[in-house]
C-alpha cells in the first residue's frame, strides 16, 4: 500500500526512520534534478540534495503542514542553492557543459534514440544550459520550477515570494530571452556542424 | 468578455501559453490570435523556446540517500532518560539529608552497638554525636555523592558503543556506495566494449565490401584493359600477315 506524503510525514515525525526514508526515495530525483539545473554541477546538486533532506528532517517536528511537503521540500532546497551561489560567489550554470562521457552516452541512449539522435539532443541540452546562464536567477528559478516540474504561478509565486504578476513577468522575459539566445546560438552549431 | 484581455499583454500570453486562464479569457485570447499577427508571433516564439527546453535532461544518476540512525533523535523512555542537573542535585540533598538524620538517630538512640565498619561507631557513644563525627559523616556523605556524580556524569562505555556502532554502519555505507560504483563502472565498460566490438564489425564488414567493390570494378578494367590488348595484337598479326 502506497502511502501519502502527509501520512509518511507524520510517522516520521513519531519517530519511525523508515517512512522518512520513503520520502527521500519519492523525492530525491525530483530535487537533486531541481538542484542540477540551478547549480548546474553534479556534486553541487549532490550535496544540495542530501542537506536538503538532512535540514528537512531536522525542521520536521516545525512543519505543521499548512503547505504540501513537496512545496516545502522545494523551498528547503531553493534556499540551500541560493546560499550555496553566495558561497561560491560563481555564476550558476556557467559550468554546465561538462566533458561527455562516451560511457555515460551510450548507457543514456533511450532504446529507440539512434546515436545521432542522442547527441543532437545533448547539443540542444548544452545549448540550453549555456543559454539559462545569461538569465537571472529569478527569471531562471521560475523556468525551471514551472517547465521542468510543473509547479502553478501561485506555487512559484508563493516559493519565491513575490506577487503573481510578477512571476509571469519572469517567466515571459526569461522565455523571451532565452528565445534570443538560443536563436543566436543555434546558428552558429548550424555553422560547425556544415565545417564539420 | 472584452474587458478581460488586451492585445499586448504579456501576463496574460503567458497565462495563455501554460493553459492557466480562465475558460472565458482563454476564449478570447485564442480569437484574438486569429487576427492579431504580433500576439500569434510572440505565443508562436515562446512555444518554440519551451520546445528547446525539453531537450535540456540531467542525468540523474543513483542517489540512493538514506537517513542513517544516529541522525535520528533517540527518544527514550522517561525511566531511562537522564535525569536532569537540578533533579539530580535535589536528590543528592535528599541523600545527604537523610543520612544525617539517621547518624544522629543513631548516635542518640542506639549509642552501644554501632558497627564496626563505620568511623560513627567509634566515636564515644554516651556524648552522643559530636562535632568531629558530624564533620566525618559529612565528607564521607560528600564522597559519596561525589561518587555518584562521576558516575552519573560518564556514561563513556555507552557513547563508545554508540560511536562504534555509527563508525561501523559509515563504514557498512562506504563499503556499499563503492561496491556499487565498481558494478556500476563494470557494466558500463562492458556495454562500452560491447558497442565498440559492434562497432567495429560494421566498420569491418563496410570497408571489405567497398574493397570487394573496388576490386570487382578494377578486375573489370583489368579484364577489359586485356581483352582491348589482344584486339589490339590480332589487329597487327592480321596485317602484318595481310602484308
Amino acid at each position: 500500500m502506497t502511502r501519502t506524503d502527509e501520512e509518511l510525514v507524520a510517522r516520521s515525525r513519531s519517530g519511525d526512520v523508515d517512512s522518512f526514508n520513503q520520502l527521500i526515495v519519492r523525492w530525491e530525483r525530483p530535487i537533486y534534478a531541481l538542484a542540477y539545473r540551478v547549480l548546474g554541477r553534479e556534486e553541487d546538486a549532490r550535496d544540495v540534495c542530501q542537506d536538503t533532506f538532512l535540514r528537512a528532517y531536522r525542521a520536521l517536528p516545525g512543519f505543521k503542514g499548512q503547505a504540501k511537503f513537496s512545496s516545502w521540500l522545494y523551498r528547503i532546497a531553493l534556499n540551500l542553492c541560493r546560499d550555496w551561489i553566495r558561497r561560491q560567489q560563481r555564476a550558476p550554470v556557467s559550468q554546465m557543459p561538462e566533458d561527455i562521457d562516451p560511457a555515460e552516452l551510450l548507457a543514456a541512449t533511450e532504446p529507440t534514440e539512434s546515436i545521432e539522435d542522442l547527441v543532437a539532443r545533448r547539443e540542444m541540452s548544452a545549448l540550453v544550459a549555456d543559454a539559462m546562464q545569461s538569465l537571472t536567477e529569478e527569471q531562471r528559478t521560475a523556468i525551471i520550477l514551472k517547465e521542468y516540474h510543473g509547479m502553478t504561478f501561485q506555487e512559484i509565486a508563493d516559493m519565491q515570494g513575490c506577487p503573481l504578476s510578477t512571476v509571469k513577468t519572469r517567466l515571459y522575459q526569461g522565455l523571451s530571452q532565452l528565445r534570443r539566445q538560443l536563436e543566436r546560438r543555434g546558428h552558429g552549431i548550424h555553422e560547425l556542424v556544415r565545417r564539420t | 468578455m472584452s474587458e478581460t484581455f488586451e492585445c499586448g499583454d504579456k501576463g496574460a500570453l503567458v497565462a495563455y501559453l501554460y493553459e492557466e486562464c480562465e475558460p472565458d479569457v482563454r476564449a478570447e485570447i485564442a480569437s484574438h490570435l486569429t487576427r492579431c499577427e504580433t500576439c500569434t508571433s510572440e505565443i508562436d516564439g515562446l512555444g518554440w523556446t519551451r520546445k528547446r527546453l525539453e531537450a535540456w535532461t540531467p542525468n540523474v544518476p543513483e542517489l540512493g540517500f538514506q537517513l542513517p540512525v544516529p541522525v535520528m533523535e533517540q527518544r527514550l523512555p522517561w525511566w531511562r532518560a537522564p535525569l536532569p542537573a537540578w533533579a539530580q542535585a535535589a536528590a543528592a540533598l535528599l541523600i545527604f539529608g537523610a543520612g544525617l538524620s539517621i547518624g544522629l538517630t543513631r548516635g542518640a538512640v542506639a549509642p552501644v552497638t554501632q558497627p564496626a565498619s563505620t568511623q560513627v561507631a567509634t566515636a564515644p557513644a554516651s556524648d552522643g554525636a559530636s562535632r568531629t563525627d558530624l564533620a566525618q559523616l559529612e565528607q564521607r556523605l560528600k564522597a559519596e555523592m561525589s561518587q555518584m556524580r562521576t558516575a552519573v556524569a560518564a556514561p563513556a562505555p555507552q557513547r563508545a558503543v554508540v560511536d562504534d556502532d555509527l563508525m561501523k554502519k559509515v563504514e557498512e555505507l562506504v563499503t556499499q556506495s563503492e561496491e556499487r560504483q565498481r558494478r556500476e563502472f563494470t557494466l558500463r565498460s562492458v556495454e562500452l566494449a560491447r558497442d565498440i566490438e559492434a562497432q567495429r564489425r560494421i566498420d569491418l564488414a563496410s570497408v571489405r565490401e567497398t574493397v570487394g567493390q573496388f576490386q570487382g570494378v578494377t578486375g573489370t578494367e583489368i579484364r577489359q584493359q586485356r581483352e582491348a590488348i589482344d584486339r589490339i595484337n590480332n589487329f597487327i598479326r592480321v596485317s602484318q600477315q595481310g602484308r
